[in-house]
């Protein structure tokens, strides 16, 4: 019966959501099964996770201190992981596939010589661990089995609900021995983003505009709408490669994958490359002038309508539903 | 400077699959393939790096049938710039997974010695994004994933990376692994004269014995792929005008939807 490790990542002093909905859904899989839920989290000063963590399924906590956690490197978590694994011994980790996690888990992986999965949107354990995952950009599902002790397996964010099934969870201190001498890639300084602005691949609501929006300077409504939905702004390739808005917010099949659960498309066609990178959110909104669009193909509602007579009245109605 | 720039070649981003349901495997005969999208912004950067510098030499190396490479290799490689390419081409690395081709690459980078070596940061197939992380852990090298933007000073490099909410500029000695990311550089396409002159440039091919290498056993194997599952069918909201529209989409996912 399998004992799963979920990595509890920490950047600049938040812990990333998808922690929480791993833990989540480790519980629901060992309360099946048999097993325990181990969440592994490290920081450069005191701070307890466990409450919250026993809150989402963690039987324990284990946890270890060190300055050379101020900052993410990927040599020192990756001793750190490993230590963790082969004192420990569970029988699967997970990580959640965020930068830092991408980072880190082929390294670690490799480290062990053992098996890596990324970007899994599902777990079940049959006679062993079968890991489900989108592949060709989210076109079909590839289940995938590991034939080595301690899978490392990358989740990705949203995948998993939050389900408050636990209680507490006991704290277990960790002291790994860590070789700083060995880090040569190192971080030298984290750039913020504006405060405010969620982070696309994190959010549970994204606005995205394509073409339709005819220029830069009506991304704003784009924005709007993000703004009144407590919403990250995101772009078809289209509008990036014009200049209109930055890469960073480009989503498809060459930008971020996402899979919120309100996703609203504006003025974007529905190219098979911008669906790779959205088509498993959890609802989808299509305004589009065009009925054909393809993008209606993916979505749950649709407005086939003007978007610059659409988004000013849909930003003010949500703006009254929240007030 | 000794630079490598892995390479995969992967189908068609257009390519559909449409599975009737689970099949053990992918029928792959009629894909088109293409070069990765994300390898073609780590050939760019090698070349760019090596016009900088004024001196330099890219190998391109892959891992695949030679019959079925080399094209993409001559036009989308050594006709924009790469200067050699070196092909893996064995049988017994069909069923392949990340760590194995990780293996296999490595085993040609020690064996020429390079200073940096740059790869996509996923391909767009399997989608794994692992690669060139645990090539730099079998070279015993560090990496900066992900980079969006690069300079390379003197014996070492400072690159810009993408994180959650901002950006982490890191600096690494060399050599290094780095994978590369769209934003870097916008790739040039190779010119009808320069793809004539990359039929002269050296291809090797070789086989993991060649490599004093025992092909690497996969860690990981898949069971069945599956289609997505059906989406129902789209809402379409009509009213008066695109306003009321607006309106009650917001009253729909308010109260149905019960997302805002
Ligand atoms: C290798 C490769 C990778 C790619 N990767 C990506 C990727 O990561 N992400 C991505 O998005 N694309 C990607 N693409 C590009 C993709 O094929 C499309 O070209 C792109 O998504 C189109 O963007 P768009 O929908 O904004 O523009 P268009 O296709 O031009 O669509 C604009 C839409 O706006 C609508 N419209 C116009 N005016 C209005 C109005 N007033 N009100 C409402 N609607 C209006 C039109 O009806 C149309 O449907 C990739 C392509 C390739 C080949």
């Amino acid at each position: 019966m399998p004992n799963i490790a979920v990595f509890i990542e920490q950047r600049a002093g938040q812990i990333k959501q998808v922690a929480w909905q791993m833990l989540s859904e480790a519980r629901h899989l060992v309360d099946a099964h048999g097993g325990e839920v181990w969440g592994v989290h490290w920081h450069a000063a005191d701070c307890d996770v466990s409450t919250t963590a026993g809150r989402y399924g963690a039987h324990k906590v284990v946890t270890a201190t060190a300055p050379e956690f101020e900052r993410y490197d990927s040599e020192l978590w990756t001793q750190a992981l490993a230590q963790f694994v082969q004192q420990h011994k569970p029988d699967l980790l997970l990580i959640g596939s965020t930068a830092m996690g991408k980072d880190l888990a082929p390294r670690l992986a490799a480290r062990l010589r053992t098996a890596c999965i990324s970007d899994a949107v599902g777990l079940s354990w049959e006679d062993g661990l079968v890991v489900k995952r989108p592949v060709y950009a989210g076109k079909c599902f590839a289940h995938v089995t590991a034939r080595s002790v301690c899978p490392v397996v990358g989740i990705r964010p949203n995948a998993f609900a939050l389900r408050e099934t636990g209680d507490t969870a006991a704290a277990v201190v960790f002291k790994p021995v860590l070789d700083a001498s060995r880090a040569r890639a190192s971080v030298t300084a984290v750039e913020t983003a504006a405060a405010g602005k969620a982070a696309l691949t994190e959010a549970e609501i994204v606005v995205s505009g394509g073409r339709g929006i005819k220029g830069p300077e009506n991304y704003r409504l784009i924005e709007d709408l993000a703004g009144a939905l407590g919403a990250a702004a995101g772009a078809s390739r289209a509008i990036v490669d014009a200049g209109w808005v930055d890469y960073s917010h480009q989503v498809g099949q060459t930008g971020k994958t996402v899979a919120p659960n309100l996703y609203v498309a504006c003025g974007i066609s529905g190219a098979i490359q911008h669906l790779a990178g959205m088509s498993s959110s959890k609802c989808i909104v299509a305004i589009n002038k065009d009925p054909a669009a393809p993008i209606f193909k993916v979505a749950d509602y649709g407005i086939a309508g003007d978007l610059f007579a659409v988004l000013p009245a849909l930003t003010e109605a949500v703006r009254e539903f929240k007030r | 400077m000794k630079i490598a720039v892995c390479v995969k070649q992967v189908p068609d981003s257009e390519v559909r699959l449409n599975l009737p349901g689970p099949v053990p495997e992918l029928d792959r005969s009629a894909f088109t393939m293409v070069i990765n999208p994300y390898d073609q912004f780590a050939v760019e950067e090698a070349v760019r790096i090596k016009e900088r510098l004024g001196h330099g030499d890219i190998t391109a190396v892959t891992v695949g049938p030679a019959a079925k490479v080399r094209e993409m290799l001559k036009k989308d490689c050594l006709a924009v710039g790469c200067d050699r390419a070196v092909i893996v081409d064995d049988a017994a690395l069909a069923g392949a997974d990340p760590l194995a081709v990780a293996e296999v690459l490595a085993a040609v980078l020690r064996r020429d010695r390079y200073d940096l070596v740059l790869c996509g940061i996923k391909a767009i197939d399997d989608d794994s994004s692992q690669v060139g992380v645990m090539l730099a852990e079998l070279l015993d090298w560090p990496h900066v994933g992900y980079i969006g933007s690069l300079d390379i000073t003197g014996d070492g490099l400072t690159a810009r990376r993408e994180i959650e909410g901002g950006v982490e500029v890191v600096a690494s000695p060399l050599p290094c692994v780095l994978t590369c990311g769209k934003g870097l550089n916008e790739p040039r396409l190779p010119s009808l004269p320069n793809i004539m002159k990359a039929g002269m440039k050296p291809v090797e091919v070789i086989d993991c014995a060649g490599l004093g290498l025992t092909p690497p056993a996969p860690l990981t194997a898949v069971k069945e792929y599956t289609p997505p599952p059906p989406r129902g069918a789209c809402v379409m909201i009509t009213a008066d005008d695109d306003a009321a529209a607006a309106r009650e989409l917001a009253r729909r996912l308010h109260e149905e939807a019960k997302i805002i």
